[in-house]
């Protein structure tokens, strides 16, 4: 269903005349353009974003990028995920980018604190934007504008190989403290194929991660359907709360049906990585 | 056609050269007109050429970014002369830069073109490649450039449209009808003069392409060597310094940057290009290390070289994404 939905507003996107811009350096009104627009209405309908000034989601990056298919973003939650109050979902939106909804994460009071860094590609100037849905479904967004282009269009320049596609790596820096969030990075080696630059055999199915999911002792601490407009190699950083000893497991399923894990013992008093 | 007119022709085709293509934007910043409009001008113009080494002649580009002054004439192209024929040692940024350079051969040589290598896929060296096909020349590169050409090909095609108008006209996209794997070389007689094309493994691209003049011991590296312009880095950071302690054995008597010019000494004008990038190895390492995200990371690193280099600004810190996310896989 989701899927259909994307094709959908991909389908609108490709047929909707754009407002072409002079000069598309000078930072425009971003409730404004014409793809958000469009995106908005699709994704959350009639339902009003910000209802109030509650700071709930920033959004950090450098918004001058040095690399359009590598821009790293950074969205903190600025509420506690408590059992009564906790944002449920993140949406992570790049206006121009042929997939807009670039990721949908979902998260529990068992994340901890929701603090999401991954990279993006960025296929135009446009805005990125982090939707934050609470679970009470009120919707809070901030974004940013961002100078970088040809992201999407722009060529692997690094190749996968086969043996190395699926290759996980998790990272724990620090000494884990149970019942504290702790912070975690996951590497996935995966080219994660734009279908803009897969222009070599047309009968070929861009091959990127369509879902990865993080359970902690089988609970679900982080989970996400993602799309190209990850950079390849993608890599995630967030936070989950151990309540005792066990198993930290991720599962990343690409668009070739490709499914690949990998599991990480966790202790208290341990910083911890696999390689 | 006369002597005299045809001596005339040369000079006011230097003369165009000059100011149409290797001089400074007008202070003002207002649009040069005259040359670039001027389709006289156009077929006639011929790149401003130095010979370095007998039979060995180089036009070296500006350290700008493109634009319609410059044509995407930035990267340093040329050729070698046999006795039988010529090898062209890439194209330049645009059709107008690769026919100005057509020009400059023609008042040089009268043999035909017989090899055109493309060092690797970047635009500002291949797009000039379109006009230096007239007598039918073997087009030479790496194993992996028609893969790149065919993956890179329209996106940097609609980008020197975007930047250059009607003056990307003719700037078509020409692959290799031969190619060189990558570790090996091939050697091509132009007559009397033996050329070595070899192709390296991942470095400033995965498709890099150095060529070699045996006569005169004249090595040509593209963008293995940057001097002055900040290096570039668009593969593999510890692939590039791996092929900087190979290419150090060559005996050169004469070189030719990428980018850039300089009279230091071979191999010791390498010397600088190899210590931006040793500083970047280690700072990146040690980000990685110490868990700085890539975010940061890039305002970080390698800071202390800026003062080093032109351009800094718009390559150092995509240098640093390109390292960090290679070596965070170490």
């Amino acid at each position: 269903m989701m899927q259909l939905r994307y094709l959908l507003l991909c389908a609108v996107l490709a047929f909707s005349p754009l407002v072409a811009s002079a000069n598309p350096n000078p930072e425009p009104d971003h409730t404004k353009i014409p793809e958000w627009q469009v995106i908005r209405s699709l994704m959350f309908g009639d339902r009003e974003i910000n209802p109030d000034d509650r700071d709930v989601v920033r959004l950090y990056l450098n918004t001058r990028a040095d690399d359009a298919a590598t821009v790293p973003i950074m969205i903190n939650g600025q509420i506690d995920q408590t059992a009564n109050d906790y944002i449920k979902k993140l949406y992570v939106i790049v206006d121009g980018n042929p997939i807009p909804t670039a990721g949908i994460f979902h998260f529990t009071p068992e994340s901890g604190r929701v603090k999401m860094e991954t990279r993006l590609r960025f296929e135009k100037y446009s805005f990125v934007r982090a939707v934050a849905e609470l679970n009470d479904g009120r919707l809070y967004m901030s974004q940013r504008w961002v100078k970088a282009a040809g992201g999407c269009s722009a060529p692997m320049g690094k190749n996968v190989s086969a043996a190395s596609m699926g290759k996980m790596r998790f990272r724990m820096d620090d000494a884990v403290a149970y019942d504290q969030p702790q912070l975690v990075q996951l590497q996935v080696r995966h080219p994660n194929e734009s279908a803009l630059a897969s222009d070599l055999d047309p009968d070929h199915v861009p091959q990127f991660i369509r879902s990865v999911e993080v359970n902690y002792n089988d609970k679900p601490v982080m989970s996400g359907e993602v799309n190209f407009s990850l950079s390849d190699n993608p890599v995630f950083r967030f936070y989950f709360v151990p309540r005792a000893a066990g198993q930290l497991n991720v599962k990343v399923e690409d668009t070739h049906d490709s499914v690949f894990t990998q599991s990480m013992e966790i202790s208290e008093g341990e910083s911890t990585e696999t390689r | 056609m006369r002597v005299w007119s045809k001596v005339r022709l040369v000079l006011s085709a230097l003369l165009a050269a000059l100011i149409g293509l290797a001089g400074p934007a007008h202070g003002d910043g207002s649009v040069q007109t005259g040359p670039i409009d001027n389709n006289e001008a156009r077929e006639t113009r011929a790149l401003a050429l130095e010979m370095i080494a007998p039979g060995n002649y180089v036009h070296y580009g500006v350290h700008e970014d493109r634009s319609r002054e410059n044509l995407g004439d930035q990267a340093n192209i040329g050729f070698v002369v046999g006795e039988r024929c010529v090898l062209v040692f890439d194209g330049g940024g645009s059709f107008a830069v690769g026919r100005a350079l057509l020009n400059a051969i023609r008042t040089t040589t009268n043999k035909p073109i017989c090899y055109v290598v493309i060092s690797h896929v970047h635009p500002d060296h291949i797009f000039g490649v379109a006009a230096l096909t007239g007598d039918d020349p073997v087009i030479i590169g790496h194993e992996n450039l028609a893969r790149q050409l065919a993956a890179r090909g329209k996106f940097y095609r609609d980008a020197l449209e975007r930047d250059l108008g009607e003056a990307a006209s003719g700037s078509d996209i020409v692959g290799p009808t031969k190619t060189v794997a990558a570790g090996e070389t091939i050697t091509v007689d132009l007559g009397g003069r033996e050329v070595d094309i070899r192709a390296w493994p991942p470095a400033h691209t995965d498709h890099d392409v150095t060529i070699f003049d045996r006569a005169s011991s004249t090595l040509w590296l593209a963008d293995l060597l940057f001097v002055d312009h900040t290096p570039v880095l668009d593969s593999n950071i510890t692939g590039f310094l791996a092929v900087m302690q190979t290419l150090r054995a060559t005996e050169a008597r004469h070189y030719v940057p990428g980018h850039g010019r300089s009279n230091a000494a071979w191999p010791a004008v390498m010397d600088a290009q190899q210590h931006y990038f040793e500083v970047i190895l280690k700072e990146t390492r040690r980000a990685i290390r110490d868990n700085v995200r890539l975010m940061d990371a890039v305002n970080q690193v390698g800071l202390s070289e800026a003062g080093q280099w032109v351009n800094f600004e718009t390559y150092h810190r995509r240098n640093v994404t390109t390292a960090y996310t290679e070596l965070e896989w170490e």
